[in-house]
């Protein structure tokens, strides 16, 4: 009976130490569990991901201003075959698989339907004209098992030209070429020269220009205003070849009624 | 009777001890979890501190459309005056620019800070950002950018 109860005594001790080792097993496993996060280089990865994303843009940015002066229509596929390999280069050991999908056909984006064709469409010599680029990217992250993060990048420019008067009152006569640019979606672009207005034609012949920027009550927008002097007849047709500070090109034409007189 | 009370006294002490020894050892487990999951030191973040700021000074930069200026057209005292003003008074670093196949393109060295700070720190962070191209021509170049604290 004695020795029943002295091997009780020890009992507890022994269960003390199991009890201890299990709190000490469960809650090792159970802070690896919770820290795992900690010992993985999260922020790597996402500068990682993130700095792909905005190579994979300027790729585009770089093949669009490619397509629109060269009309290469290729010329998107072959430079994002080539930085996907780059991408593998550049981040050894990651193993980054870097997949496009080009638009075709028609597509939407920011509002404005498009005819894409290897992620490239171009709509040159109409009042409202644009260039653009649509591609669908995935991206997956073997070493941490991130796989299908999917994003698109759309990118246009768009020139418009809002009138163009001539002027045929006394004295000089001119026609005034008024133009917004806005890029990807709404965002007007601010910053062109007189060096970007490639080159403006009356009647399909090139003229010189004076140029001035300013924002426009009269379009709600900010404008360009082209001004061709001696121009003794009312023009036909008004065409205006811009390249933003991207290289990015288009070509846009307009005719009667943009075209009007103004004899004030 | 005597003895079986003296008996019964000494186990009652006894069961006492191992009462406390168990606690003892559950005390003992618990102290050396409470080590054991200890937070890391500050120095443990500091590379990821340092990264994130690596990271967003070059995207900043190349998002005004300056990066790609400053590199394709060995422009290397603007890169250096941008990247100066844009990290941090205490943060050093040295840029250094390779083309895809690793190969260094052979620009002036573009640091700030001396070359001990870089030598002498135990925490060097590495940023690896990659530009595709300028204009219309792709030629992608590799910009690792190296940072410590000084």
């Amino acid at each position: 009976m004695r020795t029943f109860r002295d091997r009780k005594g020890q009992f507890i001790i022994i269960a003390a130490l199991f009890i201890s080792i299990m709190i000490v097993s469960v809650s090792t496993i159970m802070y690896s569990t919770v820290t795992y996060f900690r010992h993985e280089r999260w922020e790597e990865y996402l500068t990682i991901v993130d700095s792909i994303k905005s190579g994979s843009s300027k790729v585009m940015e770089v093949s669009l201003a490619s397509y629109t002066q060269t009309n290469n229509s290729a010329v998107l596929m072959d430079n994002l075959n080539q930085w996907i390999r780059d991408v593998r280069k550049a981040y050894p050991g990651f193993g980054i698989n870097l997949n496009y999908t080009l638009e075709s056909g028609i597509r939407s984006a920011y509002g404005v339907s498009l005819n894409y064709s290897l992620g490239l469409a171009r709509v040159w010599k109409q009042p409202v004209s644009y260039s653009a680029a649509n591609v669908t990217f995935t991206i997956n992250l073997a070493s941490v098992g991130l796989t299908g993060y999917s994003f698109s990048t759309h990118m246009f420019l768009r020139t418009n030209i809002r009138d163009a008067v001539w002027h045929s009152g006394s004295g000089k006569q001119y026609v005034l070429i008024y133009l917004s640019v806005d890029k990807d979606g709404s965002e007007p672009v601010i910053n062109l020269l007189k060096g970007n207005f490639a080159e403006v034609k009356l009647n399909g012949v090139p003229q010189s220009f004076l140029f001035k920027r300013y924002y426009s009550t009269t379009y709600s927008s900010f404008v360009y205003e082209l001004r061709v002097n001696s121009v003794t007849s009312m023009p036909s047709s008004v065409e205006v070849s811009l390249a933003d500070t991207k290289g990015i090109n288009t070509v846009s034409t307009a005719t009667s009624p943009i075209i009007r007189q103004d004899t004030g | 009777m005597k003895r079986t009370r003296k008996a019964k006294a000494s186990m009652g002490q006894m069961r006492v001890i191992e009462a406390i020894m168990a606690s003892l050892i559950v005390v003992a487990a618990l102290s050396f979890l409470y080590v054991f999951a200890a937070a890391p030191s500050s120095q443990t973040y500091e590379p990821g501190e340092l990264e994130k700021i690596g990271h967003n000074v070059l995207h900043d930069i190349d998002e005004q459309g300056l990066l790609t200026r400053y590199v394709y057209n060995s422009e290397w005292a603007n890169i250096t005056a941008a990247l100066t003003v844009s990290v941090p008074n205490d943060v050093y670093f040295n840029l250094t620019i390779y083309d895809v196949n690793g190969n260094s393109i052979g620009h002036p060295l573009i640091q700030y800070g001396s070359s001990d700070v870089f030598a002498k720190s135990k925490i060097v962070a590495s940023i690896t950002y990659i530009i595709s191209g300028y204009q219309t021509v792709y030629n992608p170049r590799i910009l690792v950018l190296k940072l410590v604290r000084g």
